[in-house]
């Protein structure tokens, strides 16, 4: 009876990493919507706390029970360990396994489709290219107009940035944004952002480059759209005179 | 010249003395040389990190307006405390004394090259050391990525030479390790009987012998196009940037297995001799936890290349064998709180250590799981998230494991006992601090604060946070400090210890205390029933 | 092991080599280089090099004389090359993938600046390291049979071929460099020069060893055990070689 029940649950076991991932399929988007990249990112972030906070806490309570339950009582006690069974070892490695391995294929199932919508640039992204440089960040706009340390968007158009540095590799990191990627010489990059609302933004460097790695920062100002029109119109014509 | 041991009973002169530990080729000698080394870096290290701190307590210049000052302190942190202090205070100091006791050999297969790899790891720590003394200090971080490697004006040469002479020493004390232990087990003495830290410390050096020269390659080629003019790492002539940082990890992330393995290995055996119990499920641990480690710790280096720019799919993929690790890891965590089980505990100063090692390896190791997340990584990625990360396994939680370590074998290494009110009194200091510190440094981290910052103005709101870890360094130091006291405390003033304290049934308490050269005055002649564990079994 | 203690075990054993050695080391690679390359200090280059070379070669006949031949010699050397050999052949794995991460990124091989490499010495220099194999072979057989003269006369044979493969890669090396054909040229030289120096540097390792067995041999003192890893370490060498002209050298054939 017993060894039925527990053929039973080991064949369920078998199954739990290959069924937890299904747990984490999440309904499709529509090709026109753009994901809430950040805050995909803050709820995975906290499913994940929840997560090892759990297996934390019950490893934690196990060891302070066993601690104090199985202190010495007297000089010279010993252990009395009980004999484990060779069923029971193999139980206890393959069992703990499984349930680990559920865990981690959840975790990484979540992981893997938000991972997706960070690397998948929606359909028609306002596409910025940049260069970083010992220790400012160069911006090209699609209408030719070029700034520095600050890259100004319109608001509610996702952006790309296609990356790449004169010199040393610098990571464009957008904390707001949850998002960084890095930036070298030889090769082009890119992360993509969606500036919902007018409003700014910090840039700043997260690949040690020397000397004044942490003052290379740089803002993203989201301008109305109107606003932003109206300022690439005028860089356009200033940059030609 | 060889002295007899007679001349040994009537105290050799000071002459003598010194001679017979600097030409010393005794493991046992050799291990404390090595202790002496990795304790200097530790303190030199940490002086550096306290610097450190005490800069980033506010925003803007603190104790120094020169950001290249910060930079050069935070490259000889990073790196002396991974290649000075904790790989050579796990595979030198504790291995080397503790495998040939613990197998019942009389010395190493090698040890005229135990010495070799002892002096070459001394000299590792001079080119070091000449950090502070040269006016080009380098500052390329402990993993001196290209090209800002090959651009800065600071000395790379060092850098790369301290890494290949702490290298050839690991793969020349790895030679030695694996031949003793694969052929000088004492008779008797079987696979299914050999201590956990043997078994970690073999797992760690196959480690060894096959990353480190992968790294050392990778540091060859820095040096071959800074100062001889090849181009693997310049994109204008054909080279690639990102080479370099695969090679790196490649070494890198088993590396810190190189440190993890050891460390839990030395943990089970204090858990074992404190708890009373034989060690949970002995085959898990050692077939499933270590083997699992080592086979799986060369297929995850991606995991610090998430925000790299290498393809998408090998981030999937690297993200998956990185979780894939919680498995052997959680696994030699059950064997542990199995050990506990029906136990007898005694609370003595390593067995502290041994627990706190559990908690704050939780910690660390399940913050972990987020890192190796690919797109939660893509924000934590450098920034003090990861720092807190790392030193919540490596600095913590290791160190714990070397610091009992040190206490479980002091009567053995001294022949006197500690002071256990001086000892605990250190160890809850030191648990105190760094909570406090490296807590913190996850917030920190979580708020978006890049690493490698020697200023902060963009995350200013951010300094009283920074103040509390700066002020939990103070009270890891002065833990440190304790713990140092009493040390020297002990040596000074200690009792005789006698052979076994602990009441141990592991051979390396088989032998007199200190053990004699030669360890034993017999080969330790093992029954069929005894088993380095056999606790709570009658005999 | 062998069961019993003996007097010999109880005391503590001394040897300043491994220490001589060590700082030896030190002074040939480290300071060397940095002074000449790093500060361009060719004088204090030279010095270091003066204190360095004396040291390590002294050390190195010390710790032979110390070391070969002692009667209680556990024989591990054979157990332990393995272990060196898996170590070094990692080495040469990580430069061939940096050979091939820029081999496979080029829009076209050989880049820009490569002149004609020669066909005919790289097979002239295969067929004297891999005859050098099988002269250190047949040393070994002599060996085992007790043929110590023939087992020298073999030796001698294998160090000469070792010598001579290291004479022609200079001149080689010499040619190229004639053509303006160096380390900086592009990533093909990069390649080229770092991965057959860094084989040429274990030739001359290997022939190193072998003196390292000659002279004390020569002197009556002998370790079988290390002449056999010596030519173990031989045999690796030579194959490591076939990789090296396969892919370096007959580049175009893969
Ligand atoms: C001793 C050293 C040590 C150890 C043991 C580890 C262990 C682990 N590390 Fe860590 N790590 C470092 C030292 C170490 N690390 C260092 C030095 C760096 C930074 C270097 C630098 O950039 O300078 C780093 C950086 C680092 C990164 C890169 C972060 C970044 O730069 O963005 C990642 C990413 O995946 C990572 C992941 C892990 C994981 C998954 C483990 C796992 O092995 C942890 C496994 C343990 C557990 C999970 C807890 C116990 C298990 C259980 C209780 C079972 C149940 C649990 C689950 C099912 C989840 N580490
Ligand atoms: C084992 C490794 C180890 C250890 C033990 C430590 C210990 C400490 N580290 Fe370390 N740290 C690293 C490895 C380690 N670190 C690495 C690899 C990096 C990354 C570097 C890089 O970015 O490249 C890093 C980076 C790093 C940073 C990040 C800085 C930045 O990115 O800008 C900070 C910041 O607070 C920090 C702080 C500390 C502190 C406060 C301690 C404290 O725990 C130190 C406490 C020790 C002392 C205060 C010494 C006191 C000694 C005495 C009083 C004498 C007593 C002597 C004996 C007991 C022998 N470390
Ligand atoms: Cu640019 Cu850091
Ligand atoms: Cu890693």
């Amino acid at each position: 009876m017993s060894k039925r029940y527990l053929r039973v649950l080991s064949i369920s076991l078998l199954f739990f990493p290959i069924t937890t991932p299904l747990l984490a399929y999440e309904k499709r988007r529509g090709p026109e919507e753009v994901p809430d990249v950040p805050g995909g990112w803050d709820h995975l972030f906290n499913e994940m706390l929840i997560d090892i906070t759990i297996v934390g806490i019950i490893f934690a309570a196990i060891t302070i029970y066993l601690l104090i339950k199985y202190r010495q009582r007297y000089p010279g006690q010993e252990g009395s360990p009980l004999k484990l069974t060779t069923a029971a070892a193999i139980g206890w490695a393959l069992i703990p396994a499984f349930v680990f391995m559920a865990d981690d294929f959840y975790l990484a199932a979540e992981g893997w489709t938000l991972f997706n919508d960070y690397r998948r640039v929606p359909e028609n992204a306002y596409e910025v290219k940049v260069e970083g440089s010992m220790w400012s960040w160069h911006f090209i706009y699609p209408e030719g107009v070029e700034t520095f340390n600050e890259l100004r968007v319109p608001a509610g158009t996702p952006v790309v940035v296609r990356m790449t540095s004169k010199d040393v590799i610098h990571s464009f990191f957008l904390p707001d944004f949850r998002v960084k990627e890095d930036m070298m010489p030889g090769r082009v990059t890119y992360l993509w952002f969606y500036p919902k609302d007018p409003g700014e933004h910090l840039i700043t460097c997260a690949e040690y480059c020397g000397l004044m790695h942490s003052g290379m920062k740089g803002k993203i100002m989201a301008m109305p759209k109107d606003d932003f029109n109206n300022w690439i119109e005028t860089e356009k014509k200033n940059s030609h005179t | 010249m060889h002295i007899t041991y007679e001349a040994l009973e009537h105290k050799p002169g000071l002459g003598q003395t010194l001679k017979e530990w600097i030409f010393t080729i005794d493991h046992k000698r050799i291990g404390i040389l090595y202790l002496i080394g990795s304790m200097a870096a530790f303190a030199v290290a940490g002086l550096m990190a306290l610097l450190i701190r005490i800069e980033l307590s506010s925003v803007g210049p603190t104790i120094t307006s020169n950001p290249g000052t910060y930079n050069v302190w935070l490259y000889f942190h990073g790196a002396a405390m991974i290649l000075a202090f904790q790989i050579p205070a796990l595979t030198g100091f504790l291995a080397n004394y503790l495998v040939p006791l613990m197998i019942g050999a009389k010395d190493m297969a090698f040890p005229r090259l135990n010495a070799l790899s002892l002096w070459l790891y001394w000299m590792g720590i001079i080119v070091a050391l000449l950090t502070f003394v040269i006016p080009d200090s380098p500052d390329i971080m402990w993993t001196g990525y290209p090209p800002y490697s090959l651009k800065t004006g600071g000395n790379t040469a060092f850098y790369v030479f301290t890494v290949h002479l702490m290298g050839f020493s690991s793969i020349v004390g790895g030679i030695n390790l694996i031949t003793t232990i694969l052929y000088m087990r004492a008779p008797g003495l079987t696979w299914n009987k050999l201590n956990i830290f043997v078994w970690s410390t073999l797992g760690a050096f196959i480690l060894q012998m096959i990353f480190i020269p992968v790294l050392a390659a990778a540091v060859t080629t820095l040096l071959f196009d800074k100062y001889l003019g090849t181009h693997f790492y310049d994109p204008s002539a054909g080279g690639d940037v990102l080479l370099y940082q695969n090679l790196f990890w490649f070494y890198s992330h088993p590396a810190v297995y190189v440190i993890l393995l050891p460390t839990i290995g030395i943990i089970f055996d204090i858990v074992a001799t404190f708890a009373r119990n034989r060690v949970f499920n002995y085959k898990m641990v050692v077939y499933g936890g270590i083997g699992g480690v080592v086979l799986m710790s060369g297929e995850v280096w991606i995991h610090h290349l998430f925000t790299s720019g290498m393809p998408d799919w090998i981030r999937i993929g690297m993200m998956i064998s990185t979780l894939l690790i919680s498995i052997p890891v959680g696994l030699l965590m059950i064997g542990l709180l199995g050990t506990l089980y029906r136990g007898a505990i005694q609370y003595t100063t390593p067995m502290l250590y041994a627990v706190g090692f559990i908690f704050l390896f939780l910690i660390g190791g399940l913050t972990g799981i987020p890192n190796a997340m690919t797109a939660i990584d893509l924000y934590i990625h450098d920034t003090h998230f990861v720092v807190a990360h790392f030193h919540y396994v490596m600095a913590v939680a290791s160190t714990f494991a070397i610091f009992g370590s040190i206490y479980y074998l002091f009567p053995k290494m001294s022949g006197k006992m500690y002071s256990e009110t001086l000892g605990k009194i250190g160890f809850f200091i030191l648990f105190a601090g760094v909570n406090i510190t490296f807590f913190t440094m996850f917030i920190i981290g979580f708020k978006g604060m890049p690493r490698r910052y020697y200023d902060y103005q963009q995350f200013a709101h951010l300094e009283g946070l920074q103040r509390i870890a700066t002020i939990g360094a103070f009270i890891i130091g002065l833990g440190a400090l304790v713990v140092l006291i009493s040390w020297i405390h002990g040596l000074v003033a200690g009792k005789k210890a006698p052979d076994n304290p602990w009441g141990s049934k592991s051979i390396e308490w088989m032998t007199s205390t200190p053990p004699p050269p030669g360890n034993f005055s017999q080969i330790p002649v093992l029954s069929g029933e005894w088993h380095p564990y056999g606790y709570g079994r009658k005999e | 092991m062998n069961g019993h203690t003996s007097e010999h075990q109880l005391h503590w054993e001394t040897s300043p080599w491994p220490l001589v050695l060590s700082i030896g080391i030190l002074f040939l690679l480290p300071f060397a280089f940095s002074f000449y390359f790093v500060y361009s200090k060719p004088v204090m280059a030279v010095l270091s090099l003066g204190i360095g070379v004396p040291l390590t070669v002294l050390a190195i006949a010390g710790w032979i004389s110390e070391g070969v031949g002692q009667k209680d010699e556990p024989g591990f050397s054979i157990a332990a090359m393995p272990l060196f050999i898996v170590a070094e052949a990692f080495i040469f794995v990580a430069f061939f993938v940096a050979y091939w991460v820029m081999r496979l990124g080029a829009p076209f091989w050989p880049p820009a600046g490569t002149p004609e490499i020669s066909t005919g010495v790289p097979i002239i220099m295969t067929i004297i390291l891999v005859s050098s194999s099988f002269t250190i072979h047949f040393g070994e057989v002599k060996m085992e049979r007790g043929d110590k003269g023939g087992f020298l006369t073999w030796l001698v044979v294998t160090i000469i071929l070792g010598t001579l493969f290291l004479v022609l890669s200079m001149t080689e090396y010499s040619h190229l460099f004639a053509e303006g054909f160096n380390f900086k040229t592009n990533s093909y030289s990069t390649a080229f020069f770092s991965i057959t120096s860094f084989h040429a540097s274990h030739v001359l390792v290997g022939i190193g060893m072998f003196i390292c067995i000659l002279i004390p041999a020569l002197m009556g003192k002998m370790s079988k055990s290390f002449v056999k890893a010596a030519s173990m370490y031989w045999h690796f060498v030579d194959i490591i070689w076939f990789f090296v002209v396969t892919q370096v050298y007959f580049w175009w054939a893969l």
